[in-house]
């Protein structure tokens, strides 16, 4: 009853390296064009499923694919195929909102969890649901009370899915939230005929507009970004919305880079020990809140679980606002195991010890950490520049695919 | 003798439909993929690309280029 899973994005193998590393319980991910973020994201292909299983099972986390797009005529090969290598790989599950997706996927007994795009609401449409799938993910729209409200009807009217459990309530814990009812949103498609449904929004709402009328008159609107919200944050009301029964915390960003989703995923990871520990407390929130706002934010909020009756808009500028950005320097040469040392080539900017450094990379995943020490050549250095094979050590093996930032603050270089 | 170059980028489709709406005797969606075909195309390094010499159809080529949100599709007319 008190195990939580933790969900977090993999748009790319950096991605996914980084949620395992951070301590996700599950993992979710597209495959080719039939997903939410079929044009913001790399995806995946089918050939990499293999891949991603395997590394998922290692560390014992859960696989789901996001197949959750609306589904045409024409998709029907490629979608039957996705759900048919989904159950031969061994992928604990797909995200579906298309009856269509969710019928063939429950005829092969594949398990189905309801995509927010299903905009489940109350405990009825769970029971409808219950039929064909294990997991709901819920409305981004409800308040804790109404999410509590559903949890509660599902114990006590002991509401099973189709594994024979009790159904199990996720909801959006962390990221980017848009203004549009579970994400049913029709403004990019009318702009650039580009769907939203189908996974290619063009993010019209995160514009600034004005407004004028007939006359060209401009008027004057308080909040020049009226229609792109401040990013969703529930580490301040996690107790409560644990308290209430949630048992699946999704983190959004799928297109996020993998520190991003480093970060994230050890925030709620800790969170959540906290909470089953007793040990959740409000000091350590503010660590958290401070930790979260150092990678890609458009400011805070807790979204519609409090029971907000309006938005809370992004303010000064539409793009992060986070308090750390990460400077490209350069690319990975070598790693000489029994010294424990990485060999980087400087590209840009330079690098000095005492540094805040990043490595990503898709086997490395995202790793962060100080530097104690530099050489440059056989020679210790207080700088390495551009054009320099420099050296130093790290207490993990680095690769000629990784790339090393240099993590500054945001106004600082 | 004018002609007509049409250019898909097929691996970025997202199998929208459109332009086998506005040209539907260029492009037929693919039952085996789901992305967009463009029919009689040859392909070389991702692009396929097709001549014709039905100019009467540029009009709904255009759209369909205009049309595709990922904006894969190149049409262009050549005058001799």
């Amino acid at each position: 009853m008190n195990h939580v899973e933790l969900m977090a994005p993999a748009g790319s193998f950096e991605a996914l390296q980084a949620a395992l590393d951070n301590g996700a319980d599950s993992v979710y991910f597209g495959i080719e064009q039939l997903n939410m973020r079929a044009v913001s994201s790399i995806n995946f292909t089918e050939e990499d499923l293999g891949e991603i299983v395997r590394r998922c099972r290692e560390r014992g986390v859960r696989t789901y694919i996001t197949l959750n797009t609306i589904l045409y005529d024409h998709d029907m090969a490629l979608m039957r195929r996705i759900v048919d290598r989904a159950a031969a790989e061994g992928v604990s599950a797909i995200i579906a909102a298309d009856h269509a997706a969710i019928a063939y996927a429950r005829s092969k007994g594949v398990e189905v969890h309801m995509s927010t795009q299903a905009n489940i609401t109350n405990a009825e449409t769970v029971k409808f649901y219950s039929l064909f799938a294990d997991t709901m993910v819920l409305s981004r729209e409800l308040t804790v009370s109404q999410v509590k409200t559903i949890v509660d009807s599902i114990r006590r009217e002991h509401i099973l899915g189709p594994s024979g459990e009790l159904v199990q309530v996720e909801i959006f814990a962390h990221g980017a939230l848009c203004m549009a009812v579970s994400g049913k949103c029709y403004l990019s498609l009318h702009t650039h005929n580009s769907s939203a449904n189908r996974g290619a929004c063009r993010q019209n709402c995160r514009k600034k507009y004005y407004v004028t009328d007939e006359d060209g008159q401009e008027l004057l609107i308080d909040n020049e970004y009226i229609m792109s919200p401040k990013d969703l944050c529930t580490i301040d009301i996690l107790d409560q919305v644990l308290d209430a029964g949630v048992r699946v915390l999704k983190i959004e960003g799928r297109g996020r880079a993998a520190d991003y989703v480093a970060t994230t995923t050890r925030c709620y990871r800790e969170a959540i020990d906290a909470w089953k520990e007793g040990t959740y407390s409000r000091e350590k929130v503010e660590g958290w809140l401070e930790q979260l706002g150092t990678v890609y934010n458009r400011g805070f909020w807790n979204g519609y679980y409090l029971g907000q009756e309006l938005g809370e808009w992004t303010e000064d500028h539409p793009g992060s606002h986070a308090t750390q950005k990460k400077i490209y320097i350069g690319q990975g040469q070598n790693y000489f195991s029994k010294t424990g040392i990485a060999q980087f080539k400087v590209e840009a900017f330079s690098l000095s010890p005492g540094d805040e450094i990043l490595i990503t990379g898709p086997t490395t995943g995202a790793q962060t950490l100080t530097l104690a020490a530099l050489m440059v050549g056989d020679q210790p250095a207080n700088e390495a520049r551009k054009g320099d094979q420099c050296t130093f050590p790290t207490p993990f093996k680095i690769r000629p695919s990784d790339k090393l930032y240099k993590l500054v603050e945001a106004d600082g270089r | 003798m004018p002609s007509i170059t049409i250019t898909l980028q097929r691996e970025k489709c997202i199998g929208c439909n459109y332009c086998a709406d506005h040209a539907a005797e260029f492009f037929r969606m693919s039952k085996k993929d789901g992305k967009s075909n463009l029919l009689h195309s040859e392909e070389k390094r991702g692009f396929h690309t097709v001549r014709t010499s039905r100019t009467e159809a540029l009009e709904g080529l255009e759209s369909a280029a205009r049309s595709c949100p990922v904006k894969i599709i190149k049409v262009s007319l050549n005058k001799r």
